[in-house]
């Protein structure tokens, strides 16, 4: 039987009534502490652990190394099939005038690895907000727009971090009227609640097209065996 | 010598009626065939990606971009072909040199491509 993302972490299927479409393109917003990196992680990592597919993480804003030393802190185990990208000696070696096609390049990694790996079915970007601040491109609206239409191509399902204002705030807001919301086929929201229990991390699915979904706020914890998704917090 | 294998500019006479076309073609057989162009250029002296891709520019006028070309350094790093050290006051540029299976693995490959092109040349020329 085919493995599910529905299934990938402890608690996903409460949210989730059917799996996510392969070739899905999934926005993961929150703003800094709200573990959007190790839920990206733990999904994809368990997903490909029990599957014979390959993943590719891109971290943009870590190195290889201390992105999987503070996984390793959560209790998340990497998967063999998923590899991991960092551009640290990219960006040790060239300019960041060299480096202006940041959007182009890491459609280039990608290709390497799907010509490496011929079931590479998952995509990782770590983060959305570092592409956009590396990429020198005259028309960035244009090269995402092309960018998503290339994860589409490639029939992968695709999960983008984005880093977002604080929920609730006027910026966040603002955050989810942005293009990438438009185009992105799921929108999976984390944060943080304050409440007299006490202060609490939540996880919500805004949109995910062609999948049954819940639409509450569920608390997201950090158990002994990686992340659970426990009840929903209302 | 090994390396002439991919030294296009000796080794085949510029015999075509259109420059570019040429170009062309040896672009796209750099570019499939980075792996071997790679383990070459490291055959001889330890170098950083920066390196290599200025050097492949300078020797054959083919550009191969950042994103083609650090992948292919890691995996072969992690299939033990080679090995990285930062250079001697210089913590930016990560230097790649052949591992003992690496320079094995480098020679087989590059005769082996070699034996490949002449045979193509045989197919197209029969």
């Amino acid at each position: 039987m085919k493995p599910m993302f529905m299934n990938a972490i402890n608690g996903l299927a409460k949210l989730l009534n059917m799996n996510i479409p392969q070739g899905s393109i999934i926005l993961v917003a929150g703003a800094e502490g709200t573990l959007k990196s190790g839920l990206v992680f733990s999904i994809i990592s368990d997903y490909l652990a029990a599957s014979d597919e390959h993943g590719l993480y891109i971290t943009l804003e870590q190195t290889k190394e201390s992105h999987l030393k503070n996984m390793s802190s959560l209790g998340l185990k990497k998967s063999d099939a998923l590899h991991i990208f960092d551009y640290r000696d990219m960006r040790r070696e060239w300019t960041d005038r060299e480096l202006d096609m940041m959007v182009e390049l890491t459609g280039e990694v990608i290709d390497y690895y799907k010509d490496k790996y011929e079931r590479l079915t998952v995509f990782a970007l770590d983060s959305l907000n570092a592409l956009y601040a590396l990429s020198q491109e005259a028309d960035l609206r244009k090269s995402m727009y092309d960018f998503f239409s290339g994860l589409r191509d490639r029939d992968l399902t695709s999960f983008l971090i984005l880093e977002t204002p604080h929920a609730g705030t006027a910026a966040q807001i603002s955050h989810f009227t942005r293009p990438e919301n438009f185009l992105a086929d799921g929108v999976i929201e984390v944060g943080i609640i304050e409440g007299p229990e006490g202060v609490k991390r939540y996880i919500r699915i805004l949109k995910m097209r062609a999948v049954k979904h819940a639409m509450e706020k569920h608390q997201l914890i950090v158990g002994e065996d990686g992340l659970c998704i426990l009840g929903s917090i209302y | 010598m090994v390396r002439r294998s991919i030294e296009f500019e000796e080794k085949i006479p510029i015999a075509f009626e259109s420059q570019e076309y040429y170009k062309k073609i040896i672009e796209r057989i750099i570019k499939v065939n980075r792996d071997i162009i790679i383990l070459s250029e490291l055959l001889d002296e330890q170098m950083c990606g920066y390196d290599l891709i200025k050097e492949i520019f300078s020797r054959s006028d083919v550009f191969l971009s950042q994103g083609t070309v650090y992948p292919v350094l890691y995996s072969l790093e992690e299939e033990g072909l080679l090995q990285a050290e930062f250079s001697k006051g210089d913590m930016r540029a990560k230097k790649y040199s052949l591992t003992p299976k690496g320079r094995e693995v480098a020679h087989s490959r590059i005769d082996e491509f070699a034996k490949a092109l002449e045979q193509v040349l045989v197919i197209i020329q029969s």
